[in-house]
C-alpha cells in the first residue's frame, strides 16, 4: 500500500519535471499551447472516465462542469474582489453543488436514460449561459479578459509562470485521481460498473456512491475549465457546448478507458489531430465524424488499451504457467438495453 | 431467526406467492423444494427486499422487515446467492471478496486509504481458505469454472457475516460428482459459521441427506413441511413429483413444464 | 418576468387562441420525433443520438424539393423518404455493427454521425439561415377563432401528425406486423426462428423512425429557420417528452409534446429565461414522483 502510493508520487513527479521540461528543451511558444490543452482537456477526460471507466456511467453532459468552473471562476477574478486561489475554490465549490443537485436526479436513471439526461441538463446550462447575456456575454462569453493578479509572489500574468502552475495543478489532479482510482471508493465503484445489483446485495448503496462520484467528476472537470479559462483569458459557450462533451468521450475511447492515464493519451491525439485539421480544412466536423468511425468501427478499442492487451499477451506467452496478475480487464461490453 | 407470516405476492393477476407462513429457526438447514414455477425464487426475492409482498410479514432477527429496502436488509444480516452466479467479471477474486468485506465494514467510502485495507485482509484470506479458492485467489471472476463462480457467489455473500444465508440452487448447471462436493462444502460452511441457511435445491437425495427440515411449494403456496423423513412419505409430494399432478397439470398446459 | 402580461394572455380570447395554436404545432412536431425516438428503443433497444440529425435532414430535403419542384407534397415525401432511406443507411452500415456492444461505442457512432451531417449540410446548403416560405396552397387568410387567428397551415400540421400518429398507433397495436414487431422488442431469436429476417425488420423499424423524424422536419420547414445543427435542440425536448410521456408509449409521447409544447408558448410570453427551467423541473418531477412517465409501463 505504502509502496503504492511511493510509486504514485514518483510518477507524478516524473511527469510534472517533463512537463516543466519540455517547453524549455523545444522553446517554442506553441508547443506551450499546445500543451495547456492537452492539460485541460486531458484533465476533462481524465475526470469524465471516473465515470466511465470506473463506474461504467457514461455521461454525455460533462462539459457542463467545465463551463461552470470556467465561468464561476472567469466571473469573480472581473468582479476583481478576490484572489486567484479564492476564486479557484469558489469556483470549486461551486460547481461541486452544481453537480451535486443534477446528479441527484440523473444517477436515479441507468444506462441509456443516464447519458441522455446528462446530454439534457447540459443543454440547460448552455442555454442558461446564452440566453442571461447581462451576466455571461450571452454568445460572445466573458469578454474583456480574465485579470491575473499576482498571489504569494506568483504572477500568472507572466506566460512561463501561467504553463508552470497549470502542470503542477494538472499533476496534483492526477494524484487525486490516481488516490480514487486505488481507494477502497474506487473497487466499489467497480463493483458498481460490473454488477450493480449484486453491489446492492452486499451493502453497498450504489445511488449515494453514484452521486458521491458524480459530484467527485464534476470537481475534477471544474478545474480542468478553470485551467482553460486562465489561459484563453476568458470563458465561451463552447465550453459547455454538447461538442465537447463529445469530445471528451471521444478522448476517453481514442486513448483507452481501463488504463489510468489513457484519457491523457486520448487528449493528446486528439489535440493533434484538431491541430493538424484545422490546417488543412475548415469542415472539422465532417473529418472528425469520419475519424471517430474509423476507429470505433476499425480499431474499436482505446490505444492504452490495446496497448496494455498486448503487453499482456506477451507477457502470458513468455510464461505459459503463470498465474495472470490482477491487471485490470476491459469491462465486459454493457449487454443492449432491455427492448 | 427468520419467519415470514401469511405472505402474498401476485404479478399482474398471477399469484406467485400465497398466503406463505413458514419458519427458519436460528441456526437451522432448511431446504426448499418445489416444482418448477413453484415460486422459489420469488419468496427469496420478498424475503431479501428486492419485491415488495402485497401483504403479510416478514420477521428477520425480531422485526419486521417487509417495506426495507434490500440494502438496509443485507445490513441487518441476511445475505443471498443467486441461482446464475452474480459476480463482478473484472474484478479477481481476492479483489471481490475484498471489496465485499469493505463493504460490510462500512469502509466503502474510503477515500484517502488504498485498496486494500488492513482491516480487511485477514477476514479475505479466511474466506479464502474456507471457500477452497485460495490457489485461485488472484484470477479475473470471470475466468473461473462454473463450480467456482457459485462458490465466489457463496463467498460474496458469507463476507457480509450474515446471519441468514439464503442460497438458491447452489448446484444447478452442475454434474452429479460436482453437486455432490458443492454440497459438502456448502453444508461444511454452515457448520462452520453456525448460520441460518435455506436453499432451494431440486435434487432429493441431496435434500434428504443434507437438510433439516423442508419446505415443499406448488403453485406459490405451502405443500408440505417436515422433516425429509416426513416429506419422503408425503402423499402430496409424491403425487407433485412423480405422479399424476403436475405432469397432468403440463400436459393439459396449466402450467409450464 | 413578465406574469401580468402572462395573465393578461391567459384571460384574452384572442391571444389564447393564438398561444394555444403555437403551443401544438410545437407539440405536434416534438410528438413525431419523440414517437420516432420511442419506436427505435422500443424495438431496438438503443437510443438514437443521432434522431434530430434526420429531423434536419428532412428539413432540408423538403427545402431543396420544393425549390425546384415547387410542391409542397413532392417536398414533403422528399423529407420523409429522404431521412427514412439515410437512416436504414445509417442502420445498416453503422448502427448494427455496435449492437451490443459498449454504450460509449453507440454514443461515439451517434456523435460521429451528428457531426458528418452537419458538416455536409454546411458544404451543400451553407452555413446561413434558410427560409422555406410558405407553399402558396396554404397562403389563404387564417381561420379566426374567438377573435385569434390560427394560420390555415397550423390546421394542417396539426391533422398530419395526429393522423400519422393513429396510423402508428393503429399499426403496432392492431396489424400482424405491428405484432411481430412488438414481438421483436421481447424475443428477438424467437422471432428469427419463425423464418422472419430480423435483420431487416431492425432496419425497417429504424427507418420508419426516421421517417417519423424526417416527416416532422419536413412539416417544419415553412415554419422554421432551417440551420445546420437545427436537430439538436428538437432531440434534447423529444426526450424530455419521453420521459415524461413514459418511453414507448405512443399516447404519452402525445400528451406530453402538448404540455410541452403549450409550455413553450405560454413561457416565451411570461417568462422567456425560465421556460427551459420549468421543462426541466417538469421532467425532474416526473422523475422523482413517476419514474417510469405519466403514461409509461417501463421503469426508466
Amino acid at each position: 500500500m505504502r509502496t503504492g502510493l511511493a510509486r504514485d508520487l514518483g510518477i507524478g513527479l516524473l511527469c510534472l519535471v517533463a512537463l516543466l521540461a519540455l517547453p524549455v528543451l523545444f522553446p517554442h511558444p506553441s508547443l506551450r499551447d499546445f500543451l495547456i490543452y492537452v492539460i485541460a482537456y486531458g484533465l476533462l477526460a481524465m475526470s469524465l472516465n471516473l465515470l466511465v471507466g470506473l463506474t461504467g456511467l457514461v455521461s454525455f453532459g460533462h462539459a457542463a462542469y467545465f463551463a461552470s468552473g470556467a465561468y464561476v471562476f472567469g466571473l469573480l477574478m472581473q468582479g476583481g474582489a478576490v484572489s486567484i486561489p479564492v476564486a479557484m475554490l469558489a469556483a470549486v465549490g461551486g460547481t461541486a453543488l452544481l453537480a451535486l443537485v443534477i446528479g441527484a436526479i440523473c444517477v436515479r436513471l441507468k444506462e441509456i436514460y443516464f447519458s441522455f439526461i446528462t446530454l439534457a441538463f447540459q443543454m440547460f446550462i448552455h442555454s442558461i449561459i446564452l440566453t442571461w447575456v447581462e451576466l455571461t456575454g450571452g454568445d460572445q462569453g466573458l469578454r474583456g479578459g480574465i485579470p491575473r493578479p499576482p498571489f504569494l509572489g506568483i504572477d500568472l500574468g507572466e506566460a512561463g509562470t501561467l504553463y508552470g502552475f497549470c502542470a503542477v495543478v494538472f499533476v496534483l489532479c492526477l494524484l487525486v485521481m490516481r488516490q480514487v482510482w486505488q481507494s477502497p471508493f474506487g473497487y466499489t465503484l467497480r463493483m458498481i460498473r460490473d454488477n450493480p445489483a449484486r453491489a446492492n446485495f452486499l451493502g453497498v448503496d450504489v445511488v449515494r456512491m453514484k452521486l458521491g462520484v458524480f459530484v467527485l467528476a464534476g470537481i475534477m472537470a471544474s478545474v480542468a475549465g478553470i485551467i482553460m479559462a486562465l489561459f484563453v483569458s476568458g470563458a465561451f459557450p463552447e465550453f459547455g457546448f454538447w461538442t465537447t462533451s463529445g469530445e471528451a468521450i471521444f478522448m476517453i475511447m481514442l486513448g483507452g478507458t481501463q488504463v489510468f492515464l489513457g484519457p491523457v493519451i486520448g487528449a493528446f491525439l486528439l489535440q493533434l489531430l484538431n491541430h493538424y485539421v484545422t490546417i488543412w480544412t475548415h469542415h472539422h466536423g465532417l473529418v472528425l465524424g469520419i475519424v471517430i468511425l474509423a476507429i470505433v468501427l476499425g480499431l474499436r478499442r482505446g490505444v492504452a488499451d490495446y496497448a496494455a492487451a498486448w503487453l499482456a499477451e506477451r507477457r502470458a506467452a513468455s510464461r505459459p504457467a503463470a498465474v495472470p496478475g490482477p491487471a485490470e480487464t476491459p469491462a465486459p461490453a454493457e449487454t443492449k438495453a432491455v427492448g | 431467526m427468520l419467519s415470514v407470516e401469511n405472505l402474498h405476492k401476485s404479478f399482474g393477476g398471477v399469484q406467485a406467492t400465497r398466503d406463505v407462513t413458514l419458519d427458519f429457526p436460528a441456526g437451522s438447514l432448511t431446504a426448499i423444494i418445489g416444482p418448477n414455477g413453484a415460486g422459489k425464487t420469488t419468496f427469496f426475492n420478498l424475503i431479501s427486499g428486492h419485491v415488495r409482498p402485497d401483504s403479510g410479514r416478514v420477521v428477520f432477527d425480531g422485526a419486521d422487515v417487509v417495506g426495507l429496502s434490500s440494502l438496509e436488509i443485507v445490513r441487518r444480516g441476511m445475505a443471498r446467492a443467486f441461482q446464475v452466479a452474480s459476480l463482478f467479471p473484472s474484478l479477481t477474486v481476492r479483489e471481490a471478496l475484498t471489496a465485499a468485506v469493505t463493504a460490510h465494514q462500512r469502509r466503502s467510502w474510503s477515500l484517502l486509504s488504498r485498496f486494500p485495507l488492513g482491516q480487511s485482509r485477514a477476514r479475505v484470506e479466511e474466506l479464502l481458505e474456507l471457500l477452497g479458492l485460495a490457489p485461485k485467489a488472484d484470477l479475473v471472476s470471470s475466468s473461473l469454472s462454473h463450480g467456482d463462480q457459485k462458490l465466489l457467489d457463496i463467498g460474496l455473500a458469507l463476507a457480509m457475516d450474515p446471519k441468514v444465508l439464503l442460497l438458491d440452487e447452489p448446484t444447478a448447471g452442475m454434474g452429479p460428482d460436482e453437486r455432490w462436493r458443492m454440497i459438502e462444502k456448502v453444508h461444511h460452511l454452515w457448520q462452520a459459521r453456525r448460520l441460518t441457511m435455506v436453499f432451494i435445491e431440486h435434487d432429493m437425495d441431496i435434500v434428504f441427506k443434507y437438510a433439516q427440515a423442508v419446505h415443499v411449494l406448488k403453485y406459490g403456496a405451502v405443500l408440505a413441511q417436515g422433516t425429509p423423513a416426513e416429506i419422503r412419505r408425503n402423499q402430496d409430494v409424491i403425487d407433485a413429483y412423480l405422479g399424476t399432478d403436475h405432469h397432468l397439470a403440463v400436459a393439459t398446459g396449466e402450467v409450464p413444464a | 418576468m413578465n406574469l401580468d402580461v402572462l395573465a393578461g394572455c391567459v384571460t384574452t380570447a384572442s391571444c389564447f387562441v393564438t398561444q394555444v395554436s403555437t403551443g401544438l404545432i410545437v407539440g405536434m412536431l416534438l410528438f413525431l420525433v419523440a414517437s420516432g425516438l420511442s419506436l427505435i428503443f422500443g424495438v431496438l433497444g438503443v437510443v438514437n443520438f443521432a434522431h434530430g440529425v434526420f429531423y434536419m435532414l428532412g428539413a432540408y430535403f423538403a427545402f431543396a424539393a420544393y425549390e425546384v419542384t415547387g410542391s409542397f407534397i413532392l417536398a414533403l415525401l422528399a423529407g420523409a423518404a429522404g431521412a427514412g432511406l439515410l437512416g436504414i443507411v445509417f442502420e445498416r452500415f453503422f448502427m448494427s455493427r455496435v449492437y451490443g456492444r459498449d454504450l460509449l461505442m453507440q454514443l461515439l457512432v451517434c456523435y460521429a454521425a451528428i457531426l458528418i451531417c452537419d458538416d455536409l449540410v454546411k458544404i451543400v446548403f451553407g452555413a446561413d439561415y434558410k427560409l422555406m416560405g410558405m407553399p402558396e396552397s396554404f397562403a389563404a387568410a387564417p381561420v379566426e377563432v374567438m377573435g385569434g387567428f390560427i394560420p390555415g397551415y397550423y390546421i394542417f400540421m396539426l391533422a398530419m401528425a395526429l393522423g400519422i400518429g393513429a396510423v402508428l398507433w393503429l399499426g403496432i397495436n392492431r396489424t400482424r406486423l405491428g405484432k411481430i414487431i412488438r414481438a421483436l422488442a421481447i424475443n428477438p431469436q424467437m422471432v428469427g426462428a419463425l423464418g422472419i429476417n430480423t435483420r431487416l425488420l431492425y432496419a425497417a423499424v429504424f427507418g420508419m423512425g426516421c421517417v417519423l423524424a424526417g416527416t416532422a422536419g419536413a412539416l417544419a420547414a415553412p415554419v422554421r429557420t432551417l440551420t445546420p445543427g437545427m436537430g439538436l435542440s428538437v432531440l434534447i425536448e423529444s426526450f424530455i417528452v419521453t420521459v415524461i410521456g413514459g418511453m414507448g408509449s405512443i399516447p404519452g409521447a402525445l400528451v406530453a409534446a402538448v404540455l410541452i409544447g403549450l409550455t413553450r408558448a405560454f413561457g416565451a410570453i411570461g417568462f422567456p429565461l425560465f421556460t427551459d427551467g420549468l421543462m426541466f423541473a417538469l421532467m425532474g418531477l416526473v422523475l422523482i414522483l413517476r419514474p417510469s412517465g405519466l403514461l409509461g409501463t417501463r421503469t426508466a
